[in-house]
């Protein structure tokens, strides 16, 4: 999984012996075993995706109560968003500390464990499952009301703090802090990507540390000048799919707000706004503007992500760029 | 000697970590064997005394659908998915990284752009269709999707993957007269082992915890899965019993340990061993 | 594509959708052997299950040849489930409705006008004000479950300690601000949980004065100066220490009793729904004591008998003459009261009624004592709130937190809430 970012972006690669043989090949036989990998997959996103995305996009441009039929307003959804929803605007700076604080954070744990297990010798595979044991239970319900125990005030956080002379009474009540908190239980939930960077570790080659030790390279060096290129693919798959997960950050919020986003809207992310309007007004044809909006959105930092990558992501194959 | 030092540092480091993750989860354990009046309202992470009655009633199931069916529901969808996800997933991913068809770009960028649209907005009209093909009060919903490659996180994580493996092993199957079939079945399903452990066991945890899909397609008890289950103790308009919810979700933590456990040594084994050099 | 094509293209695949949404539905209540299916679906907890599924199960055995598939879940995933039911063309033959859905599901068409089966369903026996909030435009679309009403929950041993009386019917604010006083002083800090959250205390507040939350014409009924009179009242409480704190009020957002200021035993007293107030029980035992909500300055009450929840007929119900018996059922018989008892609230059927509460015992004893208490002293419950509604009371509770963490003016926020009603009502 290290090897290239999108195939899409991808050059055109040297030819290969085998592909000029396959050149040989007519054309149109390639394209239908291409074609019949990809059925199921074509079927699933014409009927499951493209279609309901049809039908939001669609929705987008109506006033829909989810009762009556959609009524065509033309563009009037996307300038309300823009122009008489404070509180939208409010789940936009919400969400953007969030993704800032929560995937950074989560990232550095999750390398930072899957580095301390690697260079385990003993023991690595029962860390392995303790570690991920925390994200066995998703965003739940229970996990939910278990973290409100402990970040509420007179709770264990609150304590511990306590006892260093950091009185802060709570932080799930809080308009600054319940953000954080919400942030942490991502943070806390980091065994996907930990487990992927695991894998990617697992992956370089130990005759290239051998050699670096051999020139005298100590182990900072090691991780700067080998682990971390050597780890960029991953470290980009891993940061592009977390970020696009964050920027649609529901579950938790919903879960330890009571699905209001509180205290005084600290925590009411774009998704749980969308969710609100769609679901509880019955604005579905708004809620259906916002999510475009987001996806255009998330689309333009992906973009992003993937040009800024060519400067930092190593490929080692010069298949990949 | 430094390097015992160090090494006995880094366990101590790992384990001081390890315990800060897993007070939460030990305070969900706990909970669940607290008497009703403290569930919520003690603060203190113990019990005052060691309630089992939580469990009675949760192991009880819910309006006459025993824990056993209640199980056997969350485990045939969790099962049927990783089955579709790993199937479907990595045909599609070969498509992607290895095959060369018209509009592969932007089909590529679609499928990605699928990860970022919000699945609340999408909801109703995925509804509509699963009504249409009579899946609704069925497990379809839940495990159809997957057998149509709509996850694309796994997708683009297999996709990662398979262009990380050498092309000759490929290039030699092709030598020898195999079609792309074979190549795939014989020669990169074996080698991309490791991404497709990796996708079932994400794939079985996220189904198997997922809330919203369940809840708006099945609609007898009897279908009903743990996850439902475990939230119709916490009815916010009439009296909730927050304790047999917490046990329940022990219950449910069970499965997906045991699940875990058994496959990840597959995850790091497969990794070591499927002979991928960078 | 020019914008035209592209609209007419997006039309037509939602038409298909929209058409294929509509001839597909009913699916799970054809008749299999002679049998009649039903689906009826319901929000509560495991008790009122295994009640419903008591008497579904009576129903069965009196009628052969009608089978009712039941399904629960809790209120908060209900309301997202059905909606999207009703937006998929797959709603249930028998669905129970809060209140606040009335409007939305009868003005939309969802729900069958109960007139056509009045034959099978007789309401010769409930009370002409309650059912009145099953009617829309004058037509009939759902019947009331059960009654309910506002109530002041608290401990016994506080109010005893602080040498207070129990609360009668018609004592008012002054009357409870000079109570929750008196606790104070008797050393419990913030004795009271902020009723400035919750738009249904407001509703009492308002109507005590003569006021009502919503007019004929769909459209709030009450000014900013209301709100902001409220929420001003509530925040001198606050800040003199008689009501809970911003951060503790503000996590009551989810509804659970247990979240509550009371619930977590940090106030004495706290605003409720009397069958929800159930919930303290777990913490207070038998100090929970229910009394009426304050009363206007001149005694005029506020609150109101309230159907607990509503039970309405799928418009396009295949069997709609099947549904109505099984609605007579649950609602008029001997047989139904005494297993369902006051678990929806007090039955709607005065025969019934007086059938079942005097044999009502423990926490229930209580919701039966304050609403006989309270038997004809209280104004006619106000029309079902109009479409919209929805939106706005969790608009309410947010709003309320800009107030109380002191963001915002109760005026400039009592502002922005009117405006926001102005656009969200849809009568």
């Amino acid at each position: 999984m290290d090897k290239a970012a999108a195939p899409g972006a991808l050059p055109r690669q040297r030819p290969a012996p085998a592909e000029q043989d396959r050149k040989r090949r007519p054309k149109r036989e390639r394209e239908g075993a291409a074609w019949v990998f990809l059925s199921p997959w074509v079927l699933g996103a014409v009927v499951l995706t493209l279609l309901p995305m049809a039908v939001s996009l669609y929705l987008s441009f109506t006033d829909y109560d989810l009762f009556d039929p959609p009524s065509w307003v033309g563009l009037r959804n996307y300038t309300q968003m823009f122009t008489e929803d404070p509180r939208l605007l409010r789940s936009v700076l919400n969400t953007l500390l969030y993704v800032v604080i929560a995937v950074p954070l989560q990232l550095a744990l999750a390398l930072a464990v899957a580095l301390a297990l690697k260079s385990m010798k003993r023991g690595k595979a029962f860390y392995r499952s303790a570690f991920y044991a925390s994200s066995l239970l998703g965003a739940s319900m229970s996990i939910a009301l278990v973290w409100r125990a402990l970040f509420n005030d007179g709770g264990t956080v609150d304590n511990v703090l306590g006892s260093l002379g950091l009185h802060t009474g709570g932080w799930i009540n809080k308009p600054g802090w319940a953000l954080l908190s919400v942030a942490l239980l991502t943070v806390w939930q980091f065994g996907a990507p930990m487990v992927i960077f695991l894998a990617g570790l697992q992956q370089i080659p130990k005759e290239l540390y051998e050699a670096a030790a051999v020139d005298g390279a100590g182990r900072w060096r090691q991780f700067v000048s080998i682990t971390l290129p050597m780890l960029s693919p991953v470290l980009f798959f891993n940061l592009v799919l977390q970020t696009i997960q964050a920027f649609q950050v529901f579950t938790p919020a919903f879960a330890v707000s009571g699905g209001r986003g509180g205290p005084a809207d600290s925590t009411l992310f774009y998704t749980l706004y969308l969710y609100d309007r769609g679901f509880t007004a019955s604005h579905m044809g708004y809620a259906s503007a916002m999510a475009w909006v987001l996806l255009i959105a998330i689309g333009i930092v992906t973009a992003v992500l993937f040009r800024t990558s060519r400067s930092w992501v190593f490929y080692a194959n010069e298949e990949g760029r | 000697m430094t390097a015992t030092r160090s090494r006995i540092a880094l366990h101590a480091g790992c384990l001081l970590v390890l315990l800060v993750m897993l007070y939460p989860l030990g305070w969900l354990v706990a909970t669940s064997f607290k008497p009703a009046d403290e569930v919520l309202a003690s603060l203190a992470l113990l019990p005052s005394r060691l309630a089992t009655e939580n469990y009675t009633t949760a192991a009880a199931g819910i309006q006459g659908v025993s824990l056993l069916k209640l199980f056997g529901n969350s485990l045939t969808i969790s099962v049927g998915a990783v089955l579709g996800n790993v199937l479907s997933c990595s045909l599609a991913a070969y498509a992607f990284a290895r095959l060369r068809f018209k509009l592969r770009g932007p089909l590529f960028a679609f499928m990605i752009a699928t990860i970022m649209l919000p699945h609340h907005a999408v909801l109703i009209p995925q509804y509509i269709v699963f009504n249409q093909l009579g899946m609704v009060n069925t497990f379809w919903p839940m495990v159809l999707p997957k057998f149509l490659a709509t996850d694309a996180f796994f997708v683009f994580l297999i996709v990662q993957f398979m262009r990380g493996l050498p092309r000759e092993l490929e290039e030699a199957a092709k030598i020898d007269g195999c079609g792309p079939f074979r190549t795939f079945a014989r020669v990169v399903l074996p080698l991309t082992r490791p991404a497709l452990i990796t996708t079932a066991i994400f794939t079985f945890i996220w189904t198997w915890n997922d809330f919203f899909t369940q809840l708006i397609y099945l609609f007898e008890p009897g279908k009903y899965t743990l996850t439902l289950a475990l939230r119709t103790f916490v009815d916010t308009s009439s009296q909730s019993a927050y304790g047999p919810m917490f046990a329940m979700s022990v219950f449910a933590l069970l499965p997906i340990v045991l699940f875990f456990l058994a496959f990840q040594r597959f995850l790091v084994e497969g990794m070591a061993n499927s002979g991928v050099k960078g | 594509m020019t914008m035209r094509r592209i609209r007419t293209a997006a039309t037509a695949v939602l038409v298909l959708c929209l058409a294929l949404a509509g001839c597909g539905g009913g699916g799970a209540s054809t008749a299999a052997g002679g049998k009649v299916t039903l689906r009826f679906t319901w929000w509560g907890n495991a008790d009122r299950a295994a009640r419903t599924e008591q008497a579904v199960a009576a129903f069965e055995k009196a009628h052969p040849d009608i089978d009712i598939q039941t399904s629960y879940s809790t209120y908060e995933s209900y309301k997202q489930k059905l909606a999207t039911q009703a937006a998929g063309g797959d709603v249930p033959d028998l669905i129970q409705l809060d209140y606040r859905q009335i409007s939305q599901y009868a003005g939309s068409d969802v729900l069958l006008d109960l007139k056509t089966q009045r034959g099978t369903l007789p309401t010769k026996e409930m009370d002409p004000g309650l059912l009145k909030t099953g009617q829309v435009d004058g037509v009939q679309y759902a019947l009331p479950m059960g009654v309910g009403t506002q109530a002041m929950a608290y401990d016994k041993a506080a109010w005893r300690k602080a040498g207070l009386a129990a609360p009668k019917p018609g004592w008012t604010w002054d009357d409870w601000v000079s109570a929750v006083r008196k606790l104070k002083a008797a050393g419990y800090e913030r004795p009271m949980t902020d009723p400035g959250q919750m738009e249904d205390w407001f509703e009492v507040w308002l109507r005590g004065q003569g006021k009502r939350l919503y007019g004929e014409d769909g459209q709030a009924a009450f000014t900013a100066a209301d709100l902001t009179r409220f929420w001003t009242f509530t925040s001198r409480l606050r800040k003199a220490g008689l009501v809970s704190s911003a951060e503790d009020t503000t996590q009551m957002a989810g509804g659970a009793v247990e979240d509550s200021p009371m619930g977590r035993k940090r106030a004495v007293a706290e605003f409720n729904w009397d069958a929800p107030s159930a919930g303290y029980e777990a913490m207070y035992g038998d100090r929970l004591a229910l009394a009426p909500m304050p009363a206007g300055p001149d005694g005029t009450p506020g609150q109101y008998y309230k159907p607990s929840m509503l039970l309405g007929i799928a418009a396009d119900s295949a069997h709609p003459r099947e549904a109505a018996r099984f609605i007579d059922f649950l609602l008029n018989s001997d047989k139904a009261a005494d297993i369902l008892g006051v678990d929806r609230g007090t039955p709607v059927n005065s025969h019934q009624r007086t059938r079942v509460l005097p044999t009502v015992t423990g926490f229930q004893q209580q919701v039966a004592g304050l609403q006989e208490s309270l038997q004809g002293k209280l104004k006619d419950p106000p029309a079902a709130p109009p479409r919209g509604d929805n939106g706005l009371q969790s608009t309410f509770g947010r709003d309320y937190d800009q107030v109380s963490f002191e963001q915002a003016s109760p005026r400039e926020v009592a502002e922005d809430f009117l405006t926001e009603a102005r656009t969200e009502l849809r009568p």
